[in-house]
Order: structure tokens, then sequence, then C-alpha cells
């Protein structure tokens, strides 16, 4: 066993974590992390901040250096999240493009694709939103019922996606529509379309969630158009493309197992200052007991990350397992969240400018149920590991 | 990073998982129930055999000079099967002690003998009706001439029967907290009166000793006199590491048993493992069987390479997998169905187990505390 990294990783580490220091937006190192509310302010932030990271060399770093990128490894990856977690990095608008889309049109695009995307989607240029979900293809995706049909050397879309992250923000989406209803397996037949989202036939409606946010959206197609050229493989093989634009996530969960780390070590500041009755929440026997049993879960989840790590590494290549990472860390942040929630006592309910502490953790607490449904439910991921890493029988239905 | 055991490591369990499986893995705990020792002897003989009572001892008492990480296979596997005998508490234990705070005669009389499989050392601790507090140790020993001259009774030692040695911890002098107590290596003697007692857990057979006017020679303290408290502590991030790790044998053992049951088990025409209130529930030991190694390789790991962070690693190894252990075994047993709750099956014999180890040397709360401590809080 090894856990020490490679003077070359080290020297990674300190030369991104100088160039954060040096680049990050004025006041937020200090604390200063106030997004803009205003859809167009935040847009332009957001896209700011990716075009910063693109003239740093810090983008698409796994990417291969002749397309922007700087080859980097598995473990710098790594490293790359957890810089960006320790600083609170603002969100990665482009993080469909850059870490899928991108990756795909690279092995999979024709010339003309990666002439005219792979750039924009470097620099903030172009954002990219994933048009997957229906309102009754979720977690059963193969019963998409959006659908694309052949009008000379175009295609016609008309449906309708939902959960669409980033959709209101994004100029292109990555999005799978019916164009076949001939084969006897409802996954063929599906088409992948690069679609422009600046066009009068598509309208996104943004959806209001649980936590204030607006992040993901509805997408209405009407008569919206699409080309030959904005195809990805070949008509009615989409899925084999979406499965594997899937794959291009090299390092899943880790961004979300190191703010979980995170998480962890500010709830024992908070506990170690938020006083009731005039004593520390932490020194209060319930507390630390909760806490203590806090530290060895999130310590086993991350700790279970760095052994199927190890196990991609030596294989080159991520297994089913990383189901289990997923299910653990988000499960773990629904409930450390809650208990965090609950040991505040009454006043944990006053939200925004009122919150006892800092609004952080009411955010985190209505954030963190959409944690165990988006990327696949925790439903989904047992379902995963109880079939493809246990080999018990598929379920009923299926 | 490299979070994994070695290929070394990997191939020695692959040596002992077919020995243990030719002995007939829980066998070999069943004869013992019955009370029958033949099968338990030769298992442990085998095991000396394959080197596994030599492997953290120097080899200057003939032994390999290894870590704790390379016992960890070996207590995986014993945990898996289920083998009774108190091989924890004399490597896990006493010889890390030994190695420590053992003068060069008592390394000379214990750990070539250690080594060679033939001498095994238990853990005498707890008294009738008491806690593990340090305050309430009432066995006394009185220094008389060059001797220690013994009065008091033990009791929830485990396998009495089975050791040669027992690691007393007494009272020398007065004292509160850990204050006045030593560690006593005694040699079975008939001056020891024993006797076993039933436990929940049949394939542990724990005695109470009483000692009226043992004599014993000044020599067998281990470490110096009235300093025991201190360094049965250190002793037990060693044990308490090990355990995590026979645990983890016994939760794997479990999983595999559920996921074969309900691949084969059918209910409504189906295999029961397509019902996803089953598929589930065994994903959700799986994930808490994942959890309890990551946590037990990475206290294992941190006490081989004396890391800071060692105390909370491996206190939170035991405090978790102590507790998922149970929650593992009582869900095996549910998704076995009636079966499931029979002498017949396996199931409850690691219930039991789980239920034994629970409380072994200190509670879920006070292993919580001992974490809140480590970590400064």
């Amino acid at each position: 066993m090894d856990f020490t990294i490679t003077k070359r990783e080290e020297d990674f580490r300190q030369e991104l974590r100088a160039w954060l220091e040096e680049n990050l937006p004025d006041g937020w190192l200090e604390g200063n992390r106030e997004l803009p509310k205003e859809k167009d302010k935040y847009s332009e932030f957001l896209r700011n901040w990716q075009n910063t990271l693109y003239e740093g060399g810090w983008t698409a770093i796994a990417w291969p250096k002749k397309y922007g990128g700087r080859d980097a490894t598995l473990m710098e990856e790594i490293i790359y999240h957890q810089e960006m977690v320790r600083v609170q990095a603002p969100p990665l608008v482009n993080y469909i493009g850059i870490h899928m889309v991108g990756p795909t049109l690279i092995q999979n695009g024709t010339e003309e694709q990666k002439e005219q995307y792979i750039k924009k989607i470097l620099t903030g240029e172009q954002v990219w939103c994933q048009g997957y979900s229906e309102p009754n293809a979720g977690s059963d995706l193969a019963a998409i019922q959006s659908s694309a049909v052949r009008d000379g050397d175009r295609w016609i879309l008309n449906g309708q996606k939902v959960w669409t992250s980033f959709g209101h923000l994004a100029d292109r989406c990555f999005l799978l529509a019916r164009t076949s209803h001939n084969s006897e397996k409802k996954h063929k037949g599906i088409t992948a379309f690069l679609l422009d989202m600046n066009q009068s036939g598509v309208e996104t409606k943004p959806i209001v969630q649980m936590d204030g946010r607006q992040e993901f959206n509805e997408v209405y197609l009407t008569d919206a158009v699409a080309y030959d050229s904005e195809i990805v493989g070949d008509v009615d093989e989409g899925w084999r493309v979406m499965i594997a634009l899937m794959l291009h996530e090299r390092t899943g969960i880790g961004a979300e197992m190191f703010t979980l780390e995170k998480q962890f070590n500010d709830m024992v500041e908070m506990a170690k200052e938020f006083r009731v009755n005039d004593k520390p929440l932490l020194k209060d026997p319930f507390v630390r007991q909760k806490m203590a049993d806090f530290y060895a879960r999130s310590r086993g989840s991350l700790l279970n990350y760095y052994r199927n790590l190890t196990n991609t590494l030596k294989r080159g290549k991520p297994g089913p397992e990383s189901s289990i990472d997923k299910l653990l860390v988000s499960e773990l942040t629904k409930e450390m969240a809650g208990f965090i929630m609950s040991i505040q006592g009454h006043n944990g309910v006053l939200w925004k400018e009122d919150a006892p502490v800092d609004t952080y953790w009411q955010d985190n607490f209505l954030g963190s149920f959409g944690q165990t449904i988006g990327g696949g439910t925790s439903e989904v991921q047992r379902n995963t590991i109880g079939e493809r890493v246990l080999g018990l029988p598929k379920d009923m239905g299926r | 990073m490299d979070f994994a055991l070695s290929e070394e490591q990997e191939m020695f369990r692959g040596y002992l998982r077919k020995y243990l499986d030719d002995a007939g893995q829980t066998k070999v705990a069943r004869e013992f129930i019955k009370g029958e020792m033949h099968a338990l002897k030769n298992s442990l003989a085998g095991l000396a055999e394959l080197g596994c009572t030599g492997i953290n001892i120097s080899e200057r008492y003939g032994g390999l000079g290894l870590g704790a990480l390379d016992l960890v296979p070996v207590f995986e596997e014993i945990g898996r099967a289920l083998l009774p005998g108190v091989y924890l508490e004399t490597m896990a234990l006493v010889v890390p002690l030994l190695e420590k705070y053992g003068s060069e005669e008592q390394k000379e009389k214990y750990l070539s003998e250690i080594a060679s499989g033939s001498k095994n050392v238990t853990l005498a601790w707890a008294e009738p009706r008491k806690s593990y507090n340090p305050d309430e140790i009432a066995c006394f020993a009185r220094e008389e001439e060059g001797a220690l001259v013994i009065d008091g009774m033990k009791s929830l030692v485990p396998d009495g029967e089975l050791a040669d040695t027992y690691l007393l911890l007494v009272r020398t002098s007065e004292g509160t907290g850990g204050d006045g107590l030593s560690l006593v290596l005694i040699d079975g003697t008939d001056d020891i009166e024993m006797r076993t007692q039933k436990c929940v857990d049949e394939t542990k057979h724990l005695a109470e000793m009483t000692f009226r006017e043992v004599k014993v020679s000044k020599r067998q303290l281990l470490g110096s006199i009235n300093h025991g408290w201190s360094i049965l502590q250190e002793g037990l991030l060693y044990l308490n590491a090990a355990l995590s790790s026979i645990m983890v044998g016994g939760m794997e053992k479990i999983v595999e048993m559920s996921t074969e049951y309900a691949k084969i088990r059918e209910q409504f025409g189906q295999p029961i493992g397509r019902f996803q209130a089953i598929k589930h529930r065994i994903v959700d030991m799986k994930l808490e069987l994942e959890t309890a190694r990551s946590l037990s390789y990475y206290a294992n790991w941190s006490l081989e390479s004396e890391e800071k962070d060692r105390k909370a690693a491996i206190f939170s190894a035991r405090a978790f997998t102590t507790e998922a252990y149970i929650r593992v075994a009582s869900h095996n047993i549910q998704i076995h169905g009636g079966i499931g709750f029979t002498e017949e099956m396996d199931c409850q014999l690691y219930l039991k187990r789980a239920r034994y180890f629970e409380n072994y040397l200190g509670s879920t709360s006070h292993y919580n505390e001992q974490i809140a401590l480590a970590m400064g809080w």
C-alpha cells in the first residue's frame, strides 16, 4: 500500500495552487464567493471563469495535448479535483462539454465536427447541455419519445426534455431522439444529435429547485431543426454513443468525495464554535457520538473510493464499482446535511440572511436531495451494483 | 496511489482459503461447539505449518519479521471460517507487546514457542460483573520476596482452556484511572481454578478464573510494575486493527452466502434476487462490507507505518465494523427466510459471533468517544 504522491504529482499540485491564487476572481479566496443573481450576468461570470481556466491551460486537462488538453494522468485529475474543492472554485459551466461531449467527439466525431466544436468547448464560447431525460423517461431512458423525422437533408425534432442542467445557458445540446420505431429492442432506433439551442424551435423553461436555484430546465422541441452533419455516430445507433459518452467520466465521483470530506471538516469547525447552553456543540455527548460515526463513514467512503481508484489504475478503466462510490457519497452527504440542520436546534430552520451560522448548511441540506436522484437514482445504482458487481439476476421487466 | 493488499499477500490468502475450505470451513467451529477438539487442533497445527503463527515475530525468535498488513489475510480468513481459538489475542496483542516491552528472557521463553505454534496466550482482563473501566480492577497482586502473590477473579477470558499462558491485568498498588495496574504473564498451573462460562456464541469458550494466593515470579511482569494500563492501551491498537479484519472476513462470507442464496432460491416463479426488496438489501450489505474493508485496511496500514492518524483510523475501523457486522449478519437471516432462523444454517453462527465482538474489550460508544479524543475534539 502506498498513499504517497510522486514528485511530479506534487509539482503539479503546487503549480495549480499557485495559478489559482493568482487567477481566482477577486476576493474569492477571502470568502467573497457570491455569484451574480441575474441570468446574463451569471452566465457571463461563469464563461469568463472558464475562459480564464482555458488561458491558463486548466480546463480540459485530461484531453490529448493535440486538442488543447494536458494529457493529464488519472492522479493529476484527482489532484485537480482536490484543489478545486479546497478553494471552492466557481462551478464549471461547461462541465458536460468538457467531461463528456468533447472526449466523445475526439473519439467518434467527424473531422468537421472536431473542427467546429472542440475549441469552443474549451474556451467556454459554446456551452453544452445534455438532452436525455423526458417526463416519462428518466431512469428508464430507452423509453424516450422525442422524435426526429428526416426531411431532405434536415431532421425535424419534436418532443420535450426535462432536468436539463444548464439548459438555459447552453448553446448546444447533446440530445437523444427516436429516429425509428421498428426495432424490437427499444434502445435501438435512437440517434444522438448535436442540436443548436439557439433556434426558434427550441424553448427552455427554467425549473426552480427546492433550494431556490434554477439550474435545470424543461426544453420544448417544436419542429426544431438538425442536420446530418449534427449526428454523432450512425443513425439509430445513438445508444452506443451515449454509453461511450458516459464512460468518459474517468474520475467519476471524485469531486463529490472531496466535497464530502470538506463538509465533514467544516461541520467539525461549526460544532466547535456553535454554542448551545453556553457549551460548544462538540462537547455534547450525543453530537460527539454521531460525529465519530460520521467520521468513520465519510473516511470509509473516501478510502473505498481510493481502493476502487487503485483498481481503475491497474485495469486502465473504471468498473461498475463506481456505482458503490456514487451511492455511498450521495446518501452520506444527504444524511450528514440533515444532521447538521438538526444539531443547530430550532434555529436550524432559519434560512438565507437569517441562517444561524451560514446559509451554506441549509443550502447543502436542500441541495443534497438532488444527489441521490441526479446521475442515476440510488435505486438504479443499487440495481447496477446488484447485477453487475454481485451478479444477481436482472430486475423483472428488463 | 496503491490501496490494495500486495500480490504476495493475496496469494498467501489463496493458500489459507484453500486450506480452511478443505478443512470444511465452519465444520471446525461446529465440532468445537459439540466439544470435539480434534478438527480445531488439526487446523491450528496446519496454520502454524503455513507460517501463520510467526508472521509478526522477529526472525531471531523464529518468526518472519513482517507487520500488521501481512496478518490481514490470516485474520480475514479465520474470521470467514469462524475458527475458534486465541490466535487473535496471541498474535495481535501479546506478540507486539512482547516484542516491544518483553525482557530478553520473556522473549526467548515465549516468542519462539508462539512462532512454532506450540504456545497460545490469551487475555484476562474483566472481572465478574464489572466493566472494562480500570478503576474496577480488584484482582490484586502483592509483592513478597521477589514474587507476586495474586488474589482475585477474572471473567470472560477468551477461550481460557485453549491457552497455555495468560496476560493478566492486576492491581499492584492503589490508584485511580490506570495507575497502579500491571500486566503479568502467568503460565497455566493447577493453582488456578478455571470454569468454562456459557456464551451465546458457542464457538467461544469463555472462562472464569479464580486466583487464591497464586505465586508468580516478578520476572513475569510485562513492562514495569504499575504501568500496565498504558501498555495495554498500546496493545489495543494492534488488537482492534486485527479484530476489524476478522470481522471483515465474516462479513465477506455473509455477503457471499446471501448472494448465492438469492440466486438459487425461487419464490413466485423467480429467483428471489430478482426482487428489489431482496437485491437492494444485499447491495446495502455489500456497501457495509466494502466500507469496513477499506477502514480496516487503512487501520492496519496506518499502524504498520506509524501514521499520525492511526488512533482515529483504528478506532473508527473497530467501531464501524462492529456495528456493520451485526447489521449484515441480521439481514442475512432475513434473506434466508425460515431456514435462516435454524441451527442447520451458518447464518446464526455469524450473528452470534458479531454479538460477541460487539462489546469485546469495549463498546461502540466507548470507541466512538476514543475517535473523538483522537481527533482532538
